[in-house]
């Protein structure tokens, strides 16, 4: 018999090529991982030791994968016991590292508009999604982000100009803005250029200044934290645009084998519990909200 | 080599044969195939695999959340999510390979009569035997009300006894006051093994919202942490085993091969590995090897014969005067 899941997910003792730190605790990890390089898609995300002293894996979305240089970029914000105790691992150590894990975004090629919304530690997926899309090609996609902290990259006035979106609000992503993909900022901190308010506010404002031909080809990929995911969903629902939502919960094994990371999700026989780690982690915004 | 070709390896487990002594433990690795995604992982480096604990019909779990990590060890509290038990016999069995290992089904319910109809089910399939979950600390009004009292845990024996003629392992709680005399209870009902021992009860609080981190208030605790009890519940339960040759499937924090020598030599016969799995899924090759290293560098052909090999006096002090 074919079991296709087989052999999909790699353990590698990773070593660390650099390790960036920015304000408000986010780190950049880069590892070298060449065979969860090879497989990683957008969406998806490795389990890592964080510490001897804490040998529970933690999930950790994948934020740049290079097939070629057999290195995955990550973007986290230490957070708990764990994530803090990763924060001190240095260049030149190696770390175990399960994957590439999950059910990432599926791309959705008849929608040539797509939006991709990441709040905080949701931004990550956002950028490898931006990176496929171009690669690619044909997509005119539009980023919103997120922070309450500072963003962990310098905020620049955006050379793409995007229609519905408020004047004064410029901010974008260089990295993302350098490929030629248009970008903007929301904080409540009150940094220069950025939105002061929600991503969804900037949401509205650009599917408002569509026609229905143009929300047609529009696309919502998210992921972020849980009240935000639900208030883009909720955007989704009013404009008649799809959603993708990746999701997180606490989790154990990562490989779903304990079902220790299940959320609660509506399916056509009713409601059932779905494992975050292989059933996901990215799933239909009906189905969760 | 793999460890399916090291005979010294391979034990006897109630009438079956086990490649290796490590079990998979139940709920540990959902039905059987969820670590085959894992690159390097085998099903064949274990002697058995014990499947997700099965109700009669299909349970949804308990609200997450349902892990959290503590010290030396993590809390669960699942709730028995599964999809019930003629699902399993009638879909997922069907899938699974047991050329590759034995499958053993874990079996819960919330009254005797479920435990028996559920029994009824797994004795008419293909899994090679059925453990008794009368330990689920997660379920209210499930497992541990029956497990935390030798009578009750009897009663489920004996009914799983009339319901099936296949090997039953009874998985025993650590949290009541006296497991060696539910053990033999639980022989005079017609246990043919035990698991020793299922997860210990605990909590976790988050002080910022003054509230329990599981969803379920409370939680199983399993990993490192709980090994010393494992321990000692597992070789009190041998010493009312050994008289009737009954097996234990020794389990709780074992995470290294020293760990499963160490079950071994207090008396059980197989050694259960859950949470180092979730540590380190490739150990089990690792735990067989440095087993399989103890046995050469210590002569014994066969690793049945370290079973219940524990000193019986304290030995002479190293230096006498």
């Amino acid at each position: 018999m074919t079991k296709p899941h087989r052999n999909t997910i790699f353990l590698e003792e990773a070593k660390i090529l650099a390790h960036e730190h920015y304000a408000g605790d986010q780190h950049v990890l880069r590892l070298a991982a060449p065979g969860i390089a090879a497989k990683a898609g957008p969406g998806s995300f490795v389990h890592l030791t964080c510490d001897a002293s804490r040998p529970l894996r933690r999930p950790i979305s994948i934020m740049r994968s290079d097939r070629e240089s057999g290195e995955v970029q990550l973007l986290y914000k230490a957070f708990g016991k764990g994530t803090h105790l990763l924060a001190e691992r240095r260049v030149g150590e190696r770390i175990s590292t399960l994957g590439p894990i999950g059910n990432g975004f599926t791309v959705d090629r008849e929608r040539k508009r797509p939006l991709l919304i990441g709040g905080g530690v949701g931004i990550p997926p956002m950028i490898f999604l931006a990176e496929e899309m171009r690669r690619t090609g044909g997509y005119e996609p539009l980023v919103l982000m997120g922070s309450e902290v500072p963003f962990p990259f310098r905020v620049r006035p955006s050379q793409i100009l995007v229609p519905g979106i408020p004047d004064g609000v410029t901010g974008a992503m260089p990295l993302l803005d350098d490929w030629d993909i248009a970008s903007r900022l929301c904080s409540l901190q009150g940094y220069a250029g950025c939105h002061e308010g929600f991503v969804t506010d900037l949401a509205r404002h650009w599917l408002d200044a569509m026609d229905a031909a143009q929300r047609k080809q529009v696309a919502i990929y998210a992921c972020g934290p849980h009240p935000m995911l639900e208030a883009i969903a909720g955007v989704a629902k009013n404009f008649g645009v799809t959603c993708q939502v990746s999701m997180e919960e606490f989790m154990a094994c990562g490989v779903g084998g304990c079902a220790g990371c299940t959320i609660q999700v509506t399916t056509e026989s009713g409601p059932a519990m779905k494992r975050v780690c292989v059933d996901g982690p990215v799933f239909d915004a009906e189905s969760v909200f | 080599m793999t460890t399916k070709d090291d005979k010294m390896l391979s034990t006897e487990f109630c009438g079956m044969r086990f490649d290796t002594p490590l079990v998979l433990l139940s709920g540990c690795v959902g039905f059987g195939e969820e670590y085959t995604r894992v690159e390097g992982f085998s099903n064949r480096d274990v002697g058995a695999v014990c499947l997700k604990g099965t109700t009669l019909e299909a349970r949804l779990g308990n609200a997450p959340h349902r892990v959290y990590e503590t010290p030396g060890g993590m809390l669960n509290a699942i709730g028995l999510q599964n999809p019930g038990a003629r699902y399993v016999v009638d879909t997922i069995l069907p899938t699974l390979d047991f050329e590759e290992t034995r499958f053993i089904a874990n079996i819960a319910g919330s009254t005797v009569e479920e435990y028996a109809e559920v029994a009824r089910i797994f004795d008419d399939s293909s899994v090679d035997a059925i453990e008794i979950n009368i330990s689920c600390p997660n379920v209210k009004a499930g497992g541990v009300a029956f497990g935390n009292d030798p009578e009750m845990s009897a009663r489920v024996v004996e009914a799983v006894r009339r319901a099936t003629t296949k090997p039953l392992i009874t998985k025993l709680s650590p949290n009541q006051t006296d497991i060696a005399a539910s053990a033999s209870r639980c022989i005079e009902a017609g246990t043919d093994g035990f698991a020793v021992i299922n997860t210990l009860m605990g909590m976790a609080i988050d002080i910022e919202q003054r509230a329990p981190i599981l969803g379920n208030r409370q939680g199983g605790l399993s990993g490192p942490a709980i090994k010393p009890v494992a321990l000692l519940k597992t070789h009190q339960v041998y010493q009312v085993c050994r008289p009737h040759g009954i097996p234990i499937i020794g389990q709780g924090g074992i995470a290294s091969a020293q760990d499963a020598l160490e079950f071994l030599i207090a008396g059980a016969s197989a050694v259960g590995v859950g949470t180092a799995l979730f540590y380190d899924p490739l150990i089990c090759p690792k735990i067989n090897a440095g087993i399989a290293e103890y046995l050469d560098r210590h002569k014994i052909p066969e690793v049945s014969q370290l079973v219940g090999s524990l000193a019986t006096a304290p030995p002479a002090p190293a230096c006498g005067n």
